[in-house]
């Protein structure tokens, strides 16, 4: 059942494989299974495994399951009016009940959206008949012309009619469907609205127009389209404020180790006590997290203006999250005698007193590296040179995208020193791990 | 057996519809619910709700960065048995020398060697059926600590150190097991692969409004409303460290103390910010940007 739709997960980037489809077929031996809303949400829950995935699952749900197609951006409404499932759906809604074709179009959407989230949970809360006092307006209760409670009963019955559907029917309709599935390329058919998991194909009408559920599930797939919190970061865009948290766990690779060893007390007593009182020294390998990172950006020219933010507010978040030194210094295009402290460029700090610093220190220079050929001049190299003969743990990430770096002169130059990275969370954690391929030198 | 009816939360705590059918699905197929969501948004009140609710065994394990897996199924106690076996040897000495009095090794025999096992949470839940099992913040561990898990999770049965005892059970009586998780590490793909995953999406003003509520039930809802448009604001700020629901909550608590005229004012005049934003950067930012707003009238929009 099924067989093809980890394969389009995949594709939407969501992973997903066979295991899955065992696992479902579990849920359907459970009993877990009714209608579509309920295998919206066994998906989510079993293949979603992080909230970015949660965007990219529901394209391939709907894609797959329900027959239409969400293009990257667009609103969830948007494309269920694109969507000829709808428009089957709509045919069937409006099949002998005339009033209904005064019905506001959003309206219409999401009675269509609640349809196919409406999951065995909502059924039974109709059945249970909460869903019908909770919709109960009180100051009415008591008035006896209403002859509502037949309507109801109506109601729940045919609710009922969705939970009495037993495993054998639920599964001959899902291979119905698969074979549609199949098909869909030629005819175009698909479960909502033709047959398919509701007894009646199109539930909302069945049920007398009384609306089953809310819109909890409907919204929430809504939301979900369009919000970035349900997406990937693209690990291959410049930092911005939007996916500094993915680079800040590119930056969490940064671990210092040290040659020293150190008597692991704990372990010499418990190792030493099982072997009946025989105690033997048990050294292991110090690890720290100490970390110190000098951070050189170039705020000069409106080119670089745009970065400077989101990179701050990474190394800031940083020094919240670990403890280590950071300093900050700034500079324009490139350097010579001095650099910054601060970011308007008043509080010079001779280029001997960073270079004095311990060796250990990680530097990350940030920049575009362009400028007119005549600034970087051979004394100007000659000072970069002796930060990256100081500084083995050094690293250029810049702004400009790669394939534009061969253009400029300076720029080549520059490579020529330092190992330059381009300033995405991918080009980070690369530099990162370069880095930590270095040994550390002796202070 | 188990019980597996779909448990949607109790009156002091409001289960979001999707995590109550996650929580369901769990149960059913006898996997471990893993939890991922903000800090504050009730992650860990879920277990401790249902296991009250239903007066179910609650057996809590807090993760830390020095957790192993011996703390959490079961770790021999060398030490004890060490000092019992020189206690045998000199209780036989002391005999040797005609000695009557024994020293004691309370009730314990080195040839039983499950006497020195002591059960973790995970152990005491297996072998309690129909309980509940609450691994917390697990991204605090070690990094090898969710792999090391995997094959209890898979099998569902321990084995405890030297004694080699098996604890196991089936997938009838299996404990539920909620396994929450603040992302600030990412879990191995394989560890993931084995529990059902629900991630809890910050909730909506109106949702947080039913939240707030269900714990302070006699509050005005005027004082709500005020409450939760600056509560909502606050988050807007980009703040390092934005507020979430407990602080929220914590907010309101010391809110109660005061008259309703009373506790707008203090609202709206931010009384009570410590509460609230717990960061020195965080807390300028909000003066410098929301009192300025608060002031002029109409300014708060209403949610």
């Amino acid at each position: 059942m099924f067989e093809s739709f980890p394969e389009i997960c995949r594709n939407y980037g969501v992973p997903a494989d066979i295991r899955s489809l065992l696992l479902l077929q579990k849920a359907l031996n459970k009993d877990l299974i009714h209608t579509t809303g309920d295998i919206y949400n066994f998906f989510k829950v079993s293949l979603v495994k992080d909230p970015t995935h949660i965007g990219p699952y529901t394209q391939a749900f709907y894609d797959y399951f329900i027959g239409v197609d969400i293009a990257q951006g667009e609103r969830l409404s948007d494309a269920i009016l694109r969507a000829q499932t709808f428009r089957d759906w709509l045919d069937d809604f409006f099949q002998g009940n005339d009033e209904h074709r005064n019905i506001d179009m959003e309206d219409l959407i999401n009675q269509f959206l609640d349809e196919v989230h409406m999951t065995s949970f909502d059924i039974r809360r109709v059945i249970d008949g909460e869903e019908i006092l909770a919709e109960d307006d009180p100051d009415l209760k008591d008035d006896p012309g209403r002859g509502d409670d037949e309507n109801i009963e109506r109601l729940q019955e045919k609710a009922a009619d969705y939970r009495m559907v037993d495993l054998e029917e639920l599964r001959r309709r899902m291979e119905k469907v698969m074979e549609q599935q199949m098909r869909r390329h030629h005819g175009g058919a698909h479960w909502v609205g033709t047959g398919g998991i509701s007894p009646y194909g199109h539930g909302g009408a069945a049920l007398g127009g009384i609306r089953v559920g809310g819109s909890g599930g409907g919204k929430m797939a809504r939301e979900v389209m369009g919000n970035p919190q349900f997406y990937p970061v693209d690990i291959d865009a410049h930092i911005s404020d939007d996916n500094v948290d993915a680079t800040l766990a590119s930056l969490k690779g940064v671990i210092e180790e040290t040659n020293d060893r150190y008597l692991d007390i704990p372990i010499t007593v418990k190792e030493g006590v099982a072997q009946g009182g025989l105690f033997l020294p048990i050294e292991l390998d110090k690890t720290e997290d100490r970390l110190q990172v000098i951070l050189m950006i170039d705020n000069g020219g409106y080119s670089m203006d745009y970065y400077i933010r989101p990179i701050q507010a990474l190394f800031k978040k940083m020094k919240t999250r670990f403890q280590h030194d950071l300093e900050t210094y700034y500079f324009h295009n490139t350097i010579y005698k001095y650099v910054y402290e601060d970011e308007r460029r008043t509080r010079r700090v001779p280029v001997e007193r960073v270079l004095s610093k311990d060796p250990n220190y990680r530097v990350f220079i940030i920049g575009d590296a362009a400028m007119a050929p005549y600034e970087l001049h051979e004394g100007s190299i000659i000072t970069w040179g002796r930060f990256s003969e100081k500084f083995k743990k050094i690293a250029w990430l810049n702004p400009v995208s790669e394939k534009h770096w061969h253009i400029t002169w300076t720029t080549t130059m520059l490579r020529r020193i330092f190992s330059m990275y381009p300033m995405t969370p991918r080009g980070l954690e690369n530099a990162v791990l370069d880095m930590n391929k270095k040994k550390n030198k002796l202070a | 057996m188990a019980d597996t009816t779909q448990w949607e939360g109790s009156d002091k705590y409001l289960c979001d519809k999707d995590l109550a059918q996650a929580f369901h699905i769990a149960r059913v197929l006898g996997m471990p619910l893993l939890i991922e969501g903000e800090p504050g948004t009730g992650k860990t009140e879920l277990p401790l709700q249902y296991a009250r609710d239903l007066n179910l065994d609650l057996f809590v394990y807090p993760v830390g960065s020095k957790s192993t897996v011996e703390q959490f199924v079961a770790r021999f106690d060398h030490v004890k048995y060490l000092r019992d076996s020189q206690i045998e040897v000199l209780n036989a000495q002391r005999e040797e020398k005609g000695l009557e009095s024994k020293l004691s090794t309370g009730g314990r025999s080195t040839d039983r060697l499950s006497d020195y096992v002591q059960m973790g949470p995970a152990a005491k839940a297996y072998s309690t059926p129909n309980s509940v099992l609450l691994i917390d913040e697990i991204d605090k561990a070690p990094r090898e600590f969710p792999n090391d898990l995997l094959y209890a999770l898979s099998h569902r049965k321990f084995i405890m150190p030297e004694s080699g005892e098996i604890i196991e059970t089936t997938e009838l009586d299996m404990p539920a097991i909620v396994i929450t998780s603040n992302r600030e590490q990412e879990l191995p793909t394989a560890f993931k692969g084995r529990c059902v995953y629900h991630y809890i999406a910050f909730p909506s003003p109106e949702i947080m409004r039913d939240i707030v509520r269900k714990h302070y039930p006699k509050t005005d809802d005027n004082i709500v409303s005020e409450a939760i448009s600056i509560f909502y604001q606050l988050r807007q700020l980009g703040l390092e460290r934005a507020p979430s629901t407990r602080e929220l909550l914590n907010w309101l608590k010391y809110m109660q103390s005061f008259s309703k005229k009373e506790t707008i004012e203090r609202i709206k005049k931010l009384d009570g910010l410590g509460a609230l934003i717990k960061n020195h950067d965080d807390v300028r930012r909000v003066q410098r940007n929301l009192k300025e707003d608060l002031s002029r009238p109409g300014g708060a929009t209403r949610y």
